[in-house]
């Protein structure tokens, strides 16, 4: 059963098309990256998803129900939680209230035992021990676990994340990835990821939906896409195709 | 927790220091100042609570104070209500304004609201003067009636108000709802991401600010037994900024201290004369340049690291 399902999504800014005609719809339980060169829409599509900005035309739909008009913090509650393509900690406050305010938006009454279950998600992101550090003081990689454990603390049923790789060194991102599959197989959790670095994405994700131009060109299994020509064509122009073959893109 | 018993202590210090002070040197002069600074604190932790936690800068906490003080000071002087009703009908009327600028300004980002609160205390100020007939003019309202006959009886009331105040805005600073306030300072759309309704707690925030406030412009209503346009003025707002700066900003407690120490210094500074204004800036300037986090908060946070140390 398709838990978000989109349908004929466009987003103009001006003249341009950010998002255009795009349809897709995600099961229960996958990983879905969304590939695509830079300015081809995927943060916009994301920003559509969470309510941030509002579709010109089209419909989606969570989880059984319309998400035209609802503000963001209401998606949220519904169950979508994202991270942002730059790391954004609250500075001035600790680690542990990073996850707190995480989790408070959608805890309603039950507020019980926020504290405890805090610090059982930085525990599972590997952020054991830096509960009280003010987050200023994280590296760059721990920052990146402190968005996911946050995005984590609101219980949601589908994660989006955007570049949760970016700036990172190739053994963290490996952590990042074990990381990211572990949640998803332990609490049944739906990942989209928008990424850039293809070798650690294509091993993590089930499907991709490429993007360009704010259209859906391509869509299918990871091996699929990297030998759709119109992917290729998107990353190296047209005539180039050998050239991907030698280097294998993914 | 040692810190918890030790911040106690040090409320009960400051608090009892404060209302022994005017049984030791009997002077109606001293009671005057110290209650002018009390109410100036009521209205530097209020600012502090809404404008220091989420970092919404509100450059026109004038305006409730104002509208507090022309809400007590008309119900008295015009319909002779007592200043116990007037109290809260203060706080209403703050509310109001409270809302009628915080709706449409605070759901948006950018320097708005800022602006409109400035704009909102100017406009006041303004109709005021117009409207002279009513409201009369530059002298303003006068006799009202003093809420309390003893001037001593009347401090230790608008000291309790700001121990209270104090008191309950800190409570709330350090619950979950003052998370979410400074979370809001950090980033906005990572709090709407998590599903926080920011805009609520936003205006929730301007509205308990707003009340407080207003309660403070009715009880200087009542001290001053007159009110005049000059309650507007964006001196008064800059002025408690001021002190929240000088107290540390978004610490609650500190904007308190930074309250009293200013207004003892402007009064200490009257001997002065023509140089007090050039004093009392450089003093300012000095605190703020090398102390970003203010004075009275670190100072505080620094005695305490101290005491608990040594136990």
């Amino acid at each position: 059963m398709s838990l978000l399902e989109v349908e004929g999504l466009d987003k103009h800014f001006g003249g341009l098309y950010a998002v255009r005609d795009v349809s897709f719809s995600v099961a229960k339980g996958e990983i879905v990256g969304i590939l695509g060169p830079n300015g081809a829409g995927k943060t916009t599509l994301y920003n559509l998803l969470t309510g941030f900005i509002a579709a010109d035309r089209g419909r989606i739909t969570f989880d059984g129900r319309d998400l035209r008009g609802l503000l963001p913090h209401r998606i949220a509650r519904l169950g979508i939680s994202r991270t942002f393509q730059l790391c954004r900690p609250f500075v001035g406050m600790t680690v542990l209230e990073n996850v707190i305010v995480g989790a408070l938006g959608t805890a309603g009454k039950n507020r019980a035992g926020l504290d405890s279950r805090a610090r059982a998600l930085l525990t599972s992101v590997g952020l054991a021990g830096k509960e009280q550090l003010a987050v200023d003081v994280l590296s760059y990689g721990d920052q990146r676990r402190l968005e996911i454990a946050r995005a984590l603390a609101a219980q949601p049923s589908l994660l989006l994340l955007d570049e949760p790789f970016a700036g990172l060194g190739s053994s963290e991102i490996a952590d990042l990835a074990t990381l990211i599959r572990r949640v998803h197989a332990e609490q049944g959790l739906t990942v989209m990821l928008i990424e850039h670095k293809l070798r650690e994405f294509m091993r993590l994700v089930q499907r991709v939906i490429v993007l360009d131009f704010g259209e859906v060109i391509a869509h299918g299994t990871p091996d699929e896409v990297v030998r759709h020509p119109k992917v290729i064509e998107a990353y190296v122009g047209r005539g180039n195709e050998g050239f991907v073959e030698r280097n294998d893109a993914a | 927790m040692v810190g918890k018993k030790l911040n106690l202590a040090g409320a009960t210090v400051f608090v009892a220091f404060m209302a022994l002070l005017p049984l030791v040197f009997d002077s109606r002069y001293l009671i005057g100042v110290l209650t002018v600074s009390a109410i100036y604190g009521i209205w530097a932790v209020s600012w502090d609570f809404m404008s220091g936690l989420t970092g919404r800068e509100n450059f026109g906490h004038s305006l409730f104070i104002g509208v507090g003080a022309y809400t007590a000071g008309f119900l008295n002087t015009l319909l002779g209500v007592s200043g116990w009703w007037s109290l809260p009908a203060a706080m209403v009327v703050a509310v109001l304004f409270a809302l009628l600028i915080g709706l449409p300004t605070l759901r948006l980002r950018g320097p708005y609201f800022a602006l409109a609160m400035l704009s909102g205390a100017v406009i006041m100020q303004r109709l005021m003067l117009i409207f002279w007939e009513h409201t009369g003019g530059e002298e303003g309202i006068h006799g009202i009636e003093p809420l309390i006959r003893s001037q001593l009886v009347f401090y230790y009331f608008v000291l309790g108000t700001l121990v209270a105040v104090t008191a309950l805005l800190l409570a709330l600073a350090r619950s979950h709802w003052g998370l979410v306030l400074r979370a809001i300072r950090g980033d906005e759309a990572t709090c709407q991401a998590a599903g926080l309704n920011v805009t609520f707690y936003k205006i929730a925030s301007l509205l308990i600010s707003a009340a407080c406030a207003g309660a403070g412009g009715a009880i200087y209503a009542h001290y001053q037994l007159q009110v005049s346009p000059q309650l507007f003025a964006v001196v008064t707002s800059i002025t408690i900024i001021t002190m929240v700066y000088v107290g540390g900003m978004a610490s609650i407690y500190g904007p308190v201290g930074g309250a009293i120490l200013l207004v003892l210094l402007t009064e200490l500074l009257r001997n002065f004369g023509e140089w007090r204004l050039m004093i009392y800036s450089c003093a300012l300037i000095l605190i703020l340049f090398f102390l970003p986090n203010g004075l009275i908060a670190p100072t505080w946070q620094r005695i305490r690291a101290r005491l608990g140390r040594r136990r």
